[in-house]
């Protein structure tokens, strides 16, 4: 939820409790304190002949009388209102003038055209449906009144908007997020930012799951131990990184969730504080991460517990002549072991270290080999739980940003590579490997030449070498999210790669059914 | 039937920036607009070739909403001064200047401009930093105890603005009055959530401007009332008249329900039906003991007519924008239906009176209270008149802000230079740390401050319209101006008397230096002091919320025009 305002600076921006309608009171009539709500939808003024029917005048007498009562209804109604004590109404349609000044003259607020996805997110809040005034129980009590803490109006720039803070029956706290800029283009820009970073923050919070767990196997002992080292190398830098030592051991996953909501709005507060490029999602996520860091950053096991079972080497697809059919490797260097439907987040079983699997994606396409290795390395995710981990990536896992998890996957995907006998995949995993590499390469662009080359020499120097890699950008992000736009981007290239014939049409595609319902007319 | 057209490709520019185009627009438009500023700003006039209202004018608000710039580089820029202005009414002229002037000065440097947006942000928080701390040397603290600093402020916004052709006894005048209609407008007691009263502008063209005036209350302007009459007016028992506020039309124009149709027998008149409703009403009225009935809409003849016979007086066509003052200024509440009157929509009014100015007729509706007043503005010809009213919003705009943040900043371009001073001093001082922080190296981040310090010197020199030096003072800071005619080596001390805003004199030796000309060669500047003495009297001063938002707002945008590498135009 937020509201744009043009013309501010940015550091205008904050967040307000409750929820921000754009338009002003129709009739307000202060109140303070808690105070009831009454949604309506239609018009509270009873017309004098309803749609698609006739009123008959017999006389002048009749007619007047009509009127009279029309105005004595809309006055009972908010007399009735009053005694209810309700101070809000809120209305989907507009309202005659009539119902306005009854309305200030029993001292209850009214704010008109509420658009339906409005009615909705109160009706959502506060649990609420519309109340029906016509009929007969213009006596009884209302009973469809949500609760408010406040209602005032407030000054956005130079528009008054309705600020009201609904007591909420539901989880959802609605807070709204004034936004501030100098153009309405870049308080857009904004908006949008944000949401890529709350979309951002959500998927954090998934995990890749396996379902089985296996021992490892003697063959894979000596990668294991490869890992391992590099675990441990891991594990090293980050007791450096972190500055809070106290961190080193688990923090429960409840305590994480727990201070996760403050974390977010303490976020949004931090990001909009004369923050960065306003069009850069970028910069707004990694501030979003830098107080999670503090909690989860590098939630770091002992040594000892960094056994094989952490460090996972999911794969990652390629490809080989005539594609038309896919077939994914399963490989582990540790215990567990993982196939990658082309959908992504499907996860089967494991299967031995050497064992191959293949699996049929295309259907009904021709049957060529094709060996798909993806390959993951988690660095960060290295075991919460007391025990081996169960899942490929943790919930909430990060990397630090500047082109670091492409790195590491670039430099996993080669050792990997190195001991496959199968030169097709080697290949392929090269290719994989380099194009990786793209990311960081067109990072390091825009600042003095060669800083790419300095940049991947010194990170895969440490990682040869079991040493931390060296840290300098400040921002995180979320692994889980780099692992899904990986496998997209794979799937993407793949399905590109099958394609042999573009066929131009004129006219615009039409879906099959619009075209059986047209008909020959 | 539509015709459908092909869609045209959108086009595509890259590097806008680099555009020859583009330079000389900007270039062009910093012109003109820095050609505005300020008390000796040059008009500019507005006209279409084929005739029609012709527009004078210096204020940005004005010509920005009426030029059409080609590029969209430009129209960000001037969204972003007018979204600026609808906010604070003030600054507008500084805001675009200065961004121009950012622009230009950055780009000239040869420097990515990603780094160049990380440091200007940087020198931004220092200015932000500092102006909002107490040791800022180019802020006065307002006192509302003493009209003299709020005649400050409101002299230097109607001094501003040329185009309206004032005095100094016109702005003296003026001031006083929109003082006093501000004063007004604050209510007496103060309760948790206090709301500032409204001053309603009345035009009278043609008239002196000492001819303006403030009454406490309303005017409406009524052509058929006559003057000989003196007006007869029911009153209450405690000597006030009541008031009965219509807002719906009290023509008897029949109800016309929206859905539904009506069926009328014949022989029966609605329409007289309504008149004889109206006249219900009239009689319950009259029974209520009002003396005052104001509509918005129309009122019927007859209606009328029984009013008057009755000795109430009836005021019609009052019109929308009258109603929310005057409910507020009555306590009536605005009564939108003629068939059940409540009589706790009733309000109140002290007196009713005629008064008139060149050749209107006013009915004027004086209150108890001065929650509402009304400012009669006159001016010579029109399109001075439309500058004078925006002129006066402004100053109205200006004062309203100053009383949530009572804080004023020096005028006369002494901002300017105090803060580029300070921002010399400060960055001569920065400790290693920060140029990693930012990620930029000391000549880096050198360049760009100095490009900061001389665009903000620029708008100071953009005061001066002749040809005149600019000087800036090594002590305080301040900004000072040479006449024009003297040889650029004279002894300054003997030209110069008063600095930009007026609250230094020349009685010290303060080791002047030219502002212009020096872009690029190292100032060594000492921290610029507070003025010992801070009289309140006759200074040129700024509006502090309204120029720091300014500020944050130009740096923004050019920050913002900088970053674009490509435009990518939709023609359809």
């Amino acid at each position: 939820l937020h509201a744009a305002v043009a013309g501010l600076p940015v550091a205008c921006s904050r967040v307000l409790p409750g929820l921000v309608l754009r338009r002003d009171f129709a009739a307000y009539c202060p109140a303070s304190g808690d105070l009831r709500v009454v949604l309506v939808t239609e018009p509270l003024r009873p017309a004098l002949a309803d749609p698609g029917t006739e009123f008959v005048v017999d006389s002048e007498g009749q007619y007047q009388a009509s009127l009279h009562w029309i105005s004595r209804r809309t006055e009972a109604f908010m007399k009735h209102l009053q005694s209810n004590d309700v101070k809000l109404l809120l209305s989907s349609v507009k309202q005659e003038e009539v119902v306005i000044y009854y309305a200030k003259l029993y001292g209850v607020s009214v704010v008109e055209c509420l658009s339906s996805e409005e009615i909705a997110l109160i009706r959502e809040i506060t649990g609420v449906s519309p109340y029906m005034p016509f009929g007969n129980n213009i006596s009884g009590e209302i009973t469809e009144t949500a609760a408010a803490t406040f209602c005032q109006p407030l000054l956005l720039g130079s528009k008054r908007c309705v600020h009201i803070g609904f007591t909420s029956v539901c989880a959802f706290q609605p807070h709204c997020l004034i936004l501030c800029g100098p153009v309405d283009g870049v308080n857009e820009q904004h908006a949008v930012a944000l949401q890529g970073a709350f979309t951002m923050l959500q998927q954090l919070f998934k995990r890749v799951d396996q379902r089985e767990e296996c021992k490892a196997e003697g063959e894979s002992q000596t990668e294991a131990s490869d890992v391992c080292s590099w675990h441990s190398s891991s594990t090293q830098k980050q007791v450096i990184t972190e500055n809070m030592s106290c961190n080193s051991n688990q923090v429960s996953e409840r305590q994480w969730k727990k201070s996760r909501d403050e974390t977010e709005t303490q976020i949004v507060d931090s990001d909009l504080q004369g923050r960065e490029n306003p069009a850069c999602v970028q910069t707004d996520l990694q501030i979003l991460s830098n107080p999670i860091s503090h909690i989860k950053e590098f939630n770091v096991a002992t040594e000892g517990d960094g056994s094989s079972g952490d460090i996972q080497k999911p794969h990652a697809t390629g490809k080989r002549t005539g594609d038309v059919h896919e077939n994914y490797k399963s490989d582990s260097f540790a215990d567990n072991q993982r196939n990658y439907s082309t959908a992504v987040s499907a996860v089967d079983g494991a299967n031995a270290v050497t064992e191959c699997e293949r699996l049929d994606v295309g259907k009904d396409l021709e049957k060529t080999s094709c060996n798909i290795v993806p390959f993951k390395h988690e660095e960060s995710c290295v075991s919460t739980a007391q025990n081996y981990s169960n899942s490929l990536i943790e919930a909430g896992s990060v990397l630090p940003v500047g082109g670091y998890f492409e790195i590491l996957l670039h430099y996993y995907i080669q050792c990997y590579a190195k001991q496959l006998q199968q030169s097709e995949v080697t290949v392929i995993s090269n290719v994989v490997a380099d194009a990786l590499l793209s990311i960081p390469k067109s990072l390091y662009r825009t600042t003095e030449r060669n800083s790419f080359t300095k940049f991947y020499l010194k990170a895969i120097n440490a990682l040869r070498k079991n040493q931390p890699l060296p840290l300098n950008e400040k921002g995180l992000e979320s692994v889980y999210c780099k692992y899904q736009l990986v496998v997209s981007v794979l799937h993407c290239v793949t399905e590109l790669l099958s394609i042999d014939l573009v066929i131009g049409v004129k006219r615009p595609l039409q879906k099959i059914e619009d075209n059986d319902s047209e008909g020959d007319f | 039937m539509s015709r459908l057209e092909a869609k045209k490709p959108p086009l595509f520019s890259s590097e806008p920036l680099t555009k020859d185009t583009v330079i000389q627009s900007l270039s062009l438009l910093s012109r003109v607009l820095k050609s505005c500023y300020g008390p000796a700003g040059r008009l500019k006039q507005l006209h279409n070739g084929v005739g029609g209202y012709v527009c004078t004018t210096s204020q940005s608000s004005a010509i920005l909403s009426r030029l059409s710039v080609s590029h969209p580089v430009l129209s960000v820029l001037m969204a972003s001064v007018q979204n600026h202005v609808s906010r604070f009414s003030d600054c507008g002229l500084f805001t675009a200047i200065l961004c121009c002037s950012l622009i230009e000065n950055f780009k000239s440097l040869n420097i990515a401009s990603c780094t160049v947006i990380k440091i200007s942000k940087h020198l931004l928080s220092l200015c932000m930093d500092y102006l909002k701390s107490e040791a800022c040397g180019c802020r006065v603290s307002v006192d509302f105890s003493s009209v003299e600093t709020l005649l400050c402020l409101v002299r230097s916004v109607l001094r501003s603005k040329p185009a309206c052709m004032l005095n100094k006894t016109e702005v003296d005048h003026l001031a006083m009055l929109i003082l006093k209609a501000f004063i007004f407008a604050v209510p007496c007691h103060v309760e948790t959530n206090a709301v500032l009263g409204k001053c309603v502008i009345v035009p009278v063209k043609g008239r002196r401007v000492v001819d303006s005036t403030v009454l406490p209350g309303l005017l409406i302007e009524t052509p058929e009332i006559q003057l000989a009459k003196p007006l007869t007016v029911k009153r209450t028992c405690s000597n006030m008249i009541k008031i009965a506020l219509f807002c719906v039309s009290m023509s008897g124009d029949t109800f016309s329900p929206e859905e539904g149709t009506i069926t009328v027998h014949h022989g029966i008149s609605l329409e007289m039906s309504e008149l004889n409703q109206l006249l219900n009403v009239g009689k319950q009225l009259v029974n209520d003991g009002v003396g005052l009935v104001v509509c918005q809409k129309v009122i019927h003849p007859s209606l009328k007519q029984y009013l008057k016979e009755n000795n109430v007086i009836a005021v019609d066509r009052a019109g929308l924008s009258l109603v929310e003052p005057l409910s507020r200024m009555t306590g009536s509440k605005p009564i939108a239906s003629i068939r059940l009157l409540s009589a706790s929509s009733y309000g109140s009014l002290k007196d009713v009176c005629i008064e008139s100015f060149a050749s209107k007729h006013f009915v004027h509706l004086i209150p108890d209270n001065t929650v509402v007043c009304s400012l009669i503005l006159c001016n010579r010809n029109e399109t001075a008149w439309d500058e004078l009213k925006c002129a006066c919003e402004t100053a109205e705009h200006v004062l309203q802000l100053t009383i949530k943040e009572p804080l004023a900043l020096l005028g006369g371009g002494c901002t300017e230079t105090h803060l580029a001073s300070y921002i010399r001093h400060k960055t001569c001082s920065l400790s290693t740390s920060s140029f990693k922080d930012i990620d930029c190296s000391q000549t880096q981040y050198q360049l760009v401050a100095d490009g900061f310090c001389c665009s903000l010197e620029s708008v100071a020199c953009s005061l001066n319209h002749d040809d005149g030096e600019i000087l800036t003072d090594m002590v305080y800071g301040h900004c000072w101006f040479v006449p024009p005619g003297f040889p650029s080596v004279s002894n300054w001390s003997d030209l110069v008397s008063k600095c930009g805003c007026g609250i230094n004199n020349n009685t010290e030796n303060l080791n002047w230096r030219l502002l212009q000309g020096q872009f690029g060669s190292p100032i060594t500047q000492g921290c610029p002091k507070e003025p010992s003495v801070k009289v309140a009297d006759f200074l040129t001063l700024d509006c502090f919320a309204a120029k720091c938002s300014g500020l944050q707002v130009a740096l923004e945008t050019a920050n913002l025009i900088l970053d674009l590498s490509y435009v990518i135009e939709d023609q359809n």
